[in-house]
């Protein structure tokens, strides 16, 4: 939470206007041509004080992601964002602009909060696309209220530019991980860091990181009998990667919300908002979150296991995670069907738990994979 | 007429007697109806089910309440299990656990042997979002097709983008039945249907109106129970039939001095889905305590748009048009400031003490803005609230003696403020 807080207070310093967006695909693009600075609310942790504040709101039975995203934007020393952004995910979610707009205003420091409702359906459907256009036009009214600019097509494509660079150096990046080029911790946190950062330094970061990573890479040359994928909404936390990789998995491939999902696909170029977000809703890499790619999401992993010859799938739960949740036993049946072994494990907000508890149970995996 | 004679002839009650046997004829026949070829539709339980009247040959059943049922008639923890054996984290919704424990169990441990397989899923987000994500369990399970209503959430009132789209969705699950049965809709069956479930809805309201006579002539638990063939006799004259009755003889209660808690000392009033595992010992312990939780948020909300309390009438126009506005009724799809709005005017209108909410860990689109909405309460009524924790149908996430160490609680404070 501290590194978020702040990368905030840089952003503060250089003049940034802030919107704090969850849940975790924002129209990005679309805040970043108005002059915003969008960060996304996801993958923090519960910070020195705990979750007191959360607590006083939301049940503890809540996710960690919507927990700490509570915590963070209600305590004092970050009051670093001029708005919120929302649109609907989960029931969890969707329940929080109303309870963080009652405590910030009881706080003295009230915050705009824009909301959109993204289908939920397939945007192939035509009333769907119809209803997608006008929330994006009214999405783009209430941002020109709040900036007092009006909506550029120049401004939105180079927005675009630098979101689809963004997402093929993340691309790029998670290949140099698959060959070894950096350790899937690091990569993890490279990408992870999105969340804090501008995209345009996020930009410079991966290069960076990339052009490291490419030096270091051993090209394919990976024990491939113990690659592995990792799915779930949040990347495991890094003791858990690491206890993974010393016991000689090679983590070959990521279905994480945060990583894969969120770069493995972009829109067309078009300065047209509303197209340009239907096709990215749409074709979306598949995500419980989006509901009407769960069939898609099947045939996305069932790919990703053979293309990188995967031999077991490691499903990182966030505890409360109920999309995600749905989804496993049938995953680890298909994927048993496949001759892919699946290894489940749990983390969540009170449940910060030692490495060494996963430990055994990753070695034993580890081991399984080879007979 | 003495407090025993009271209880007795509150026992006798005929409409609960009536309830037993719409319900069972309800299963008996969408089992022999599915048995003799109709199309099959499982839906979640705001679908809009006047729909499938306007074919000659479509049945619903209803999982959710299937699995109320099945918790309420002490299945809920069995069921759940076989669930959970199967990897299904019992975390997820008691709900959905109940209803897949069921299908893995080929309808063994249901208390209606289950429900027909279905033809085709109808889901919706309104109610909660994870409907989507459990049908599609089904959907993958069997290869049945998943058809989904995408509701927007009301934080304010639904909007007019917002009923034109729920209403082109409308057309596309009628084309979707049409498609999938070879079955031609009717509009004017659906009117009928529509405006028999209006008529029903005025008569529910009518039962609902005696929690303000003090003492009450109901308890929330009566409207829990007696909720059940909204779910699977809508849009028909039976269940016009049936709440005229039990409006009918509540009224008849009341005139002649017969109240569930005679001896009424605190009026509640209940948030979030019913215990169903709990009906009976929580009604009967409460009474004792001369307590009557008289009205519920979960049974207040049938048949009146977001945010308010009345019944949404229907006028005889678009019966698609009044299904569609009422698509946002219940609690869940929509947010603080309505609930709030609507909670309020029956806290009023009902003269309630204090207010339970109960906190639901299969719910949590119910339950996660209760805090704020409790405080609000509290500070906005200056009347008491606690908060306990439930299950709605598992048993073993809920704990009686320490709901009640709060329940009693609150009547201190009940007290504490009369004083």
């Amino acid at each position: 939470m501290e590194g978020f807080a702040d990368s905030l207070q840089a952003m503060k310093a250089k003049g940034r206007a802030v919107i704090g967006c969850f849940p975790l695909y924002p129209p990005l693009e679309l805040l970043h041509s108005f002059g915003l600075t969008p960060v996304v609310l996801w993958g923090m942790e519960p910070g020195p004080a705990g979750l007191a504040r959360s607590d006083r709101h939301i049940q503890p039975y809540a996710c960690r992601v919507a927990r700490c995203l509570t915590e963070f934007v209600l305590s004092p020393g970050y009051g670093l964002m001029d708005a919120l952004f929302m649109y609907n995910a989960c029931d969890t979610l969707r329940n929080l602009p109303e309870i963080l707009e009652g405590a910030l205003r009881e706080r003295g420091r009230p915050l705009p909060v824009f909301r959109i409702h993204i289908p939920a359906v397939s945007l192939h459907r035509e009333e769907a696309a119809r209803y997608m256009e006008a929330r994006i036009k009214g999405l783009i009214a209430d941002l020109a209220a709040f900036t007092g600019r009006q909506f550029s097509e120049q401004a939105f494509l180079r927005s675009i530019r630098l979101y689809r660079r963004q997402r093929s150096l993340s691309r790029d990046l998670q290949i140099q991980a698959a060959r070894g080029g950096l350790r899937f911790a690091d990569f993890s946190e490279a990408l992870m860091t999105a969340c804090r950062l501008p995209v345009e330094d996020h930009v410079a970061l991966l290069e960076k990181t990339l052009e490291k990573a490419g030096a270091a890479s051993h090209g394919g040359g990976m024990d491939k009998r113990r690659a592995v994928m990792i799915s779930g909404i949040l990347p495991p936390p890094r003791g858990l990667i690491e206890a993974m990789e010393a016991s000689g998995l090679v983590i070959a491939a990521n279905d994480i919300a945060a990583l894969a999902r969120s770069c493995s696909s972009s829109a067309a170029e078009s300065s047209d908002a509303a197209a340009y977000y239907t096709e990215f809703y749409r074709d979306h890499s598949p995500c419980p979150t989006i509901l009407f790619s769960s069939d898609r999401r099947l045939e996305a992993i069932r790919d990703e296991v053979m293309r990188h010859d995967i031999r077991g799938v490691v499903f990182a739960g966030e505890k409360f995670c109920e999309y995600e949740y749905f989804e496993y036993p049938y995953l680890a049946g298909m994927l048993e069907e496949m001759g892919v072994r699946s290894l489940f494990i749990e983390t969540g907000a009170d449940g910060a738990l030692s490495p060494d508890v996963y430990k055994t149970r990753i070695e034993t995996f580890a081991r399984m994979l080879d007979t | 007429m003495t407090a025993g004679d009271a209880k007795e002839a509150f026992r006798k009650n005929e409409s609960g007697k009536r309830l037993s046997s719409i319900i069972a004829n309800d299963y008996l026949t969408l089992h022999q109806r599915a048995s003799e070829g109709a199309f099959v539709v499982w839906i979640a339980i705001i679908v809009p089910a006047e729909i499938f009247a306007g074919f000659d040959n479509v049945v619903y059943a209803v999982p959710e309440s299937h699995a109320a049922l099945c918790a309420g008639k002490g299945a809920g923890t069995v069921l759940c299990e076989k669930a959970e054996a199967s990897g299904y984290s019992a975390d997820l919704c008691s709900y959905a656990r109940i209803d897949i424990g069921t299908v893995l169990g080929g309808g063994a441990d249901s208390p209606t042997f289950g429900l027909p397989k279905p033809d085709l899923l109808v889901s919706n987000n309104n109610n909660c979002s994870l409907l989507v994500k459990w049908f599609d369990v089904h959907h993958r399970t069997w290869g049945v097709p998943h058809f989904v209503l995408d509701i927007p959430f009301c934080y304010e009132n639904q909007g007019a983008d917002d009923f034109a789209y729920i209403m082109a969705q409308f057309g596309g699950l009628i084309r979707t039945i049409e498609g999938l049965s070879g079955q031609k809709f009717n509009i004017d069956r659906a009117r009928e249907a529509v405006r028999l479930s209006s008529l029903a809805l005025q008569e529910w309201r009518r039962f609902l109106s005696f929690a303000s006579h003090r003492p009450s002539g109901i308890t929330a638990f009566d409207s829990f129970v007696q909720m059940a063939p909204i779910l699977t006799s809508r849009g028909t004259g039976q269940l016009v039939e049936h709440f005229r009755l039990l409006a009918d003889e509540t009224k008849e209660q009341v005139e002649n001095g017969i109240f569930p808690v005679p001896q009424e000392r605190y009026r509640l009033l209940w948030d979030n889905i019913a215990p169903w595992h709990q009906l009976r010992k929580m009604s009967a312990r409460l009474k004792h305590l001369g307590a009557n939780i008289t009205s519920a948020s979960y049974t207040y909300c049938i048949g009146a748009l977001e945010g308010r309390y009345e019944a949404y009438g229907y006028d005889g126009g678009d019966p698609l048009a009044w299904l569609a506005r009422l698509q946002n009724f219940s609690v869940c799809p929509h947010g603080l400031n309505l609930r709030s709005k609507a909670m309020k005017e029956v806290i009023e209108r009902n003269a309630i003490d204090g207010v339970v909410f109960a906190s639901n860990r299969s719910c949590k689109v119910y339950s996660l803005m209760q805090m704020d909405q409790m405080k609000r309460i509290r500070e906005e009524l200056d009347i008491p609230c606690v908060m306990i924790d439930v299950d709605h149908a598992d048993e073993r996430k809920y704990s009686e003696e320490a709901a009640f160490t709060r329940l009693e609680a609150l009547l201190e404070m009940i007290d504490a403020g009369r004083a």
